[in-house]
């Protein structure tokens, strides 16, 4: 088991263990998010949704996402098979060459799954229809953004 | 309509932005700290204009669209610009994102279930 657990998935360049950790991280953080932050708001108005995106994504930002390096060192740390050591439930492939993915997309998907099982049988079909051209515009303004910020590489600022 | 698009657009667009450009750079500065500040000024203050003041339309009654879907989005964009400079690197974070659709698909029916027996149990009650 713990061999099979360390054995590095080529196919889907992650870890058998990364696999598991990124679903556990994805639903813990979603979970959460679900039942905390629309109470907060209730009970607290526009402060309620501060202290959410404090607590809630700053705390479960560390443990899903805090690359690389240890406590607070910010380098690069090598594991044994010189790979770079990632201290995130959220596992990021191919080695951490991979495009970021972001704990965004969970919660994302979790509010969409909650708000269709709870609507109105029938009512389901309709109201996906109506969600896919907002969600389309979302996910172009979020490329647009991510675009732009990136063109910051090409500009030799050595960030 | 299609000036809720255009708010809806810009929104997105600006906090993926934001995401990506503040959270790595507070983060390589200050540490642990430096990611938890980053939380708290960019998902706060993103998360007051997108959806608190309704930059992103989310009509009432409709399916809820969350910040995070652009955060997720732009945080691929951005690394295929910045690191990759190739579009078919999106496939190698492909695993990792079904993983993480996953999650959170499991996270909205494990809530949607508690919901629904809590529901049930004060039918019950009453």
């Amino acid at each position: 088991m713990s061999e099979w657990l360390q054995t590095y998935n080529e196919l889907f360049g992650m870890y058998h263990a990364g696999i598991i950790t990124s679903i556990f991280g994805a639903f813990a953080v979603s979970f959460t998010v679900l039942l905390c932050w629309p109470k907060l708001v209730n009970d607290f108005g526009a402060k309620g949704g501060f202290i959410a995106a404090a607590v809630i994504i700053g705390t479960f930002w560390i443990v899903n996402h805090k690359l690389p390096g240890y406590g607070f060192s910010t380098g690069l740390l090598m594991d044994a098979g010189n790979l770079p050591m990632q201290f995130s439930l959220i596992h990021q492939g191919a080695r951490g060459s991979a495009p970021w993915i972001d704990m965004g997309w969970a919660i994302a998907m979790a509010f969409v799954v909650l708000d269709l099982m709870t609507v109105p049988k029938g009512t389901k079909a309709g109201l996906f229809k109506e969600m896919i051209p907002r969600w389309c515009v979302i996910i172009l303004g979020g490329i647009a953004g991510g675009i732009l910020v990136g063109l910051t590489g090409y500009t030799n600022a050595g960030l | 309509m299609k000036n809720n698009y255009l708010s809806t657009f810009a929104g997105s667009a600006i906090c993926g932005g934001f995401a990506f450009g503040i959270w790595p750079e507070l983060w390589k500065t200050y540490g642990l700290m430096g990611g938890w500040l980053a939380a708290t000024l960019i998902i706060g203050i993103m998360w007051y204009m997108n959806h608190y003041n309704g930059a992103i339309s989310n009509p009432e009654g409709k399916i809820w669209l969350d910040q995070g879907w652009c955060i997720g989005s732009a945080g691929i964009a951005w690394g295929i610009v910045r690191f990759q400079g190739d579009f078919t690197a999106f496939f190698l974070a492909v695993p990792t994102l079904i993983c993480c659709l996953i999650g959170g698909a499991l996270a909205g029916l494990a809530v949607w279930f508690i919901r629904h027996k809590q529901a049930q149990g004060k039918e019950e009650i009453g």
